[in-house]
């Protein structure tokens, strides 16, 4: 199998392929195609992959990123201590070789305690984008497609839920809800489904309207074949991007939240709430305050690169020539 | 006595692209006479842009003239300041319209404020500062109505994106007459405009050109247009001018093989019913150009010299000049 | 103009409307009665009785919701649950105290980072330029109460030049002043990083377009060109997030009046979800998204006075 990844789209590959037993379904042309596609696909990702890279802005952004990543994922393994066991009589201690940035009130080591940190961090950002794109991109295609009335309330519920200061709105509905990790994945995915929403019409209507989609209508293509085959893959773009910078976005307000109170609850380790601790010791330790800090600062940061380049791999600008 | 309006000798102009240097122009010289219309043809990528940008010094950032000089009554543009180079020169001797004029005017000032102010930038001194802003008005209005614009009164306070395109162009054109420019460049004015309207306003160029006495640099692609407008042709490939000839002996009789190609390929009486002429190959990249003569990859009646340098700029006893070894004696 | 601005006010009483139903649902979207659920749990039965009778809240939901929008329209927001004060009344107290920090937040971002903005598109490439677009990345990273909490502890617990909580004595502006200064900056490093960015690429794109070459063409001086021509075309996408940028600044205002003990909307909005003052975080809430809509509706205005090509739509 990984022979076979290796020489893809190399003459090699298709031979290799002849000397195997194909089934019905691979021999049959609609496969032909399949194949095709799959191939631009991946040469497409890989070409995305190569333009990222190239740009320092997305080298240090997707580092960032995968270093969050690994974290969040590994974080039983990276962790020297357990973020939960506290040590009284080591509070407050300065940074040493066992606890690399020093511990908090309680003695935890706060290295460890940031690490998953991550953790929530990752599944509250990465879980309410999700929800909001599929839901936000959803609504936002059947207001365009249909038009009318449905387009009119859909519009209606989109400004409605925009005309509340984002974080307001999330903190009313968190006290309302209860705090508890997938309660806050919904609100935040609630508060940012609208935003995508408005993108996702605002491609759609122009992409509607397109020459190709009306040529494909013309031909008689099914209405979901057009929205597949041209429509969604003309959306996406815009929508990845404002997707990437959400991300940032998302893990800012959960810190918020957890900063406030009624985010996760102690004593599980959110960036949020390791702020709070160390804004009521505030006096006593700065570090308890700082390392959260500069971590939250550097993560939002690698988010907004990351989606920056992002942006700038998916859309190509052309330059004029001189005539 | 020298009565060459703008002369350029030997202009080169690089760009510096991702892929390489681009060399846009090459070793150029030609001369724009008083009164003269000069038509600058080829096609795109040849470099005629850049040529007209660089006698307005407008080049963009990427883009330098290495060598040449262009000398417009007698003096050096490229060695002026800049400071000089806007009060005396731009907008005032010479004069640039460009394509689509939509996007080269201003969105958010009002028409009559983009033709004021070329107006202030060069004959603010002989106004009075009472009732400025009224004769300024006046004097815009004035030009709208010259070039054929309805209530120009009125107009003055539209936006562009409330003209029609060729209602936009006549706009840019009143702004380039305005202060009786000695020199108009027109790149491609009537490219992005539908062909009647291109017509009225080929009309238009003629009139005002004829009326105020000054000489053009007509920059474009279409055969049609230069054979209507011009009274010297200057053909240009991949940055050198080929071939350079008064209009009519042209048209009748080109000899460069480009040139030759070029009119070949034109739809006409000679061509009706048979197959429309192609010219082979392609143009080739402004940082990969052939050894030797750059267009011959696509010349059917290439030689062995052709191959391994570029030819002369050479004049001819009728008065033409011609790049190529066929004519070199 | 005038057929903008009518269609314009026309689109916030629908979105009005959807906001009072979202805040009145809320009462009901919880468990258990309405008036056990707005009194909270000190609820005495007589209590409910009042409240009961009160707001009729034995009657069919669309009276309810007709009763609740009347008294909104008066100005009537209900009670606290824990005071015996009018929701109005505490609104009012705290409501300046917000306003001066959006405004002046608003005001000194907007101000610093049209200029660096505008300058380090005019210089690109120099040192200025490098400066400003790479504190702009990182000013924007960080998040308004990160900002606020190490400025405390910078300046007000380490330095000790500026005062640690509340907004000062009542009449006395300078001090008022002094402690208006930290939440302030607070709140501006975030926004102000996203104006100057802003202004920044798009004044590029502005020097770089078909318009100025015209301009350029004609003979405009360099500077002429940046002062008119640019800053009016890059101004625009600034008028146009003026909205948006009310938004974050009121977030933004929650977490800097409680680390800051100011007594501003944010803080009493916040207070009230913690005592569970259902009342008081309705009308607070309702008041922010007033505001909010307010200045979504200034900056629509103030855009089209810019950009003439949306008034003739």
């Amino acid at each position: 199998m990984l022979a076979l990844i290796r020489e893809y789209g190399t003459n090699k590959g298709e031979k290799i392929e002849m000397a195997q037993e194909k089934t019905p379904f691979q021999l049959s042309r609609r496969w032909d195609g399949y194949k095709r596609r799959s191939h631009r696909r991946i040469k497409k990702l890989a070409q995305i992959l190569q333009a990222i890279r190239r740009e320092p802005r997305g080298l240090i952004g997707t580092s960032i990123m995968a270093i969050i990543l690994i974290c969040a994922l590994f974080a039983p393994w990276i962790a020297p201590c357990d973020p939960y066991e506290q040590d009284i009589v080591n509070r407050f201690a300065a940074p040493s070789l066992r606890h690399l940035l020093g511990t908090d009130y309680v003695g935890r080591d706060i290295l460890s305690r940031l690490i998953y940190g991550a953790r929530v961090a990752a599944v509250v950002s990465i879980g309410a984008v999700g929800i909001a794109v599929i839901v936000g991109t959803l609504l936002g295609a059947i207001a365009a497609y249909s038009g009318g009335a449905v387009d009119y309330m859909i519009l209606l519920i989109f400004d409605v839920i925009r005309s509340f200061p984002s974080v307001i709105l999330i903190l009313v509905l968190a006290a309302i809800v209860g705090p508890s990790l997938l309660n806050i994945i919904l609100i935040l995915a609630f508060t940012s489904f609208p935003a995508y929403g408005r993108v996702a019409r605002a491609q759609t209507l122009s992409v509607k309207e397109e020459e190709y989609a009306v040529a494909a209508r013309s031909l008689g293509a099914k209405t979901g074949r057009i929205l597949r085959s041209h429509i969604i893959p003309n959306i996406l773009t815009p929508i990845i991007v404002l997707a990437g910078m959400d991300l940032a976005i998302m893990i800012m307000y959960e810190s918020g939240l957890s900063f406030l109170g009624v985010g996760v609850q102690p004593p599980t380790a959110s960036w949020g709430i390791m702020l709070r601790q160390g804004y009521t010791y505030i006096g006593t330790s700065p570090l308890m305050i700082v390392w959260p800090a500069i971590l939250l600062a550097t993560t939002m940061l690698g988010c907004s690169l990351f989606a920056e380049s992002l942006r700038g791999a998916l859309n190509p600008r052309e330059r004029k020539a001189g005539g | 006595m020298d009565e060459r309006l703008l002369r350029a000798r030997d202009l080169t102009v690089e760009y510096s692209t991702c892929r390489g240097i681009a060399r846009a122009v090459d070793n150029v010289s030609f001369d724009i006479r008083e009164g003269e219309v000069l038509g600058l043809v080829g096609e795109s990528g040849c470099g005629k842009t850049t040529l007209g940008l660089s006698v307005m010094r407008l080049l963009p950032r990427t883009g330098k003239v290495v060598q040449g000089e262009i000398l417009f009554k007698g003096r050096n543009l490229l060695n002026l300041a800049e400071r000089i180079m806007n009060k005396e020169i731009r907008g005032k001797e010479i004069a640039m319209i460009i394509q689509d004029p939509l996007h080269a005017l201003n969105p958010v000032f009002k028409i009559g404020t983009q033709i004021t102010d070329v107006l202030r930038f060069h004959k603010d001194r002989g106004l009075s500062p009472h009732g400025k802003g009224v004769q300024l008005r006046n004097g815009a209005a004035k030009m709208l109505e010259e070039v054929g614009i309805a209530d120009p009164a009125e107009r003055l306070t539209d936006y562009p994106f409330q003209f029609s395109g060729g209602m936009n162009q006549r706009a840019m054109i009143a702004m380039a007459f305005i202060c009786n420019p000695a020199l108009l460049i027109a790149d491609e004015p009537t490219t992005a405009l539908d062909v009647t309207i291109e017509a009225q306003i080929l009309e238009l160029l003629k009139g005002l050109v004829e009326r105020y006495g000054a000489s053009v640099l007509y920059i474009t692609h279409d055969l049609g247009v230069i054979s209507e407008i011009s009274d010297r042709v200057a053909v240009m490939y991949a940055g050198n001018i080929v071939e350079y000839a008064a209009t009519t002996p042209l048209f009748e009789d080109p000899r460069h093989p480009y040139t030759e190609a070029l009119l070949r390929c034109l739809p006409g009486v000679e061509t009706q019913g048979k197959r429309l002429g192609t010219i082979p190959g392609r143009v080739p990249e402004l940082t990969k150009l052939p050894k030797g003569c750059k267009f011959h990859p696509r010349c059917p009646y290439v030689k062995e010299i052709c191959k391994e340098r570029p030819p002369r700029l050479l004049e001819m006893a009728s008065g033409r000049s011609i790049a190529c070894f066929r004519y070199e004696r | 103009m005038l057929q903008y601005l009518v269609k314009r006010i026309l689109w916030i009483i629908p979105t009005t409307v959807g906001v009072l139903l979202f805040l009145f649902s809320m009462t009901h979207l919880l468990p258990g009665d309405p008036a056990s659920v707005l009194l909270g749990p000190r609820a005495t039965p007589e209590m409910v009785e009042a409240l009961n009778r009160r707001l009729s809240l034995d009657q069919p939901i669309h009276v309810q919701l007709g009763r609740y929008i009347w008294s909104v329209l008066h100005g009537d927001l209900n009670e606290s649950v824990w005071s015996r004060c009018t929701v109005s009344s505490l609104i009012m107290r705290a409501l300046p105290y917000t306003v001066i920090l959006t405004i002046s937040s608003m005001g000194l971002a907007a101000f610093l980072g049209i200029i660096l903005g505008a300058l380090a598109a005019n210089y690109r490439k120099t040192l200025l330029d490098r400066l400003v677009t790479v504190f702009s990345l990182i000013a924007v990273s960080v998040p308004d109460f990160v900002a606020a909490c190490l400025l405390l502890l910078v300046f007000a617990v380490a330095l000790g030049w500026f005062p640690v909580i509340g907004a000062g004595e009542a009449g006395d502006t300078a001090d008022q002043v002094h402690h208006l200064i930290l939440p302030c900056l607070a709140l501006v490093i975030g926004w102000f990083g996203y104006i100057a960015r802003l202004v920044r690429d798009t004044t590029l794109e502005v020097l770089d377009s078909d318009y100025v070459k015209t301009s350029r063409s004609f003979g405009a001086p360099m500077r002429y060109i940046a002062y008119k021509y640019a800053l009016k075309n890059a101004i625009i996408p600034v008028v146009a997030v003026i909205g948006l940028g009310v938004g974050k600044l009121l977030g933004g205002a929650v977490f800097v009046e409680m680390i800051f003990n100011r007594p501003g909307i944010g803080k009493v909005i916040t207070n009230a979800v913690y005592a569970r003052d259902l009342p008081v975080v309705q009308g607070g809430v309702l008041i922010a998204a007033l505001l909010f809509i307010l200045a979504n509706l200034v900056a629509d205005l103030s855009y089209a006075c810019f950009d003439p090509r949306i008034r003739y739509e």
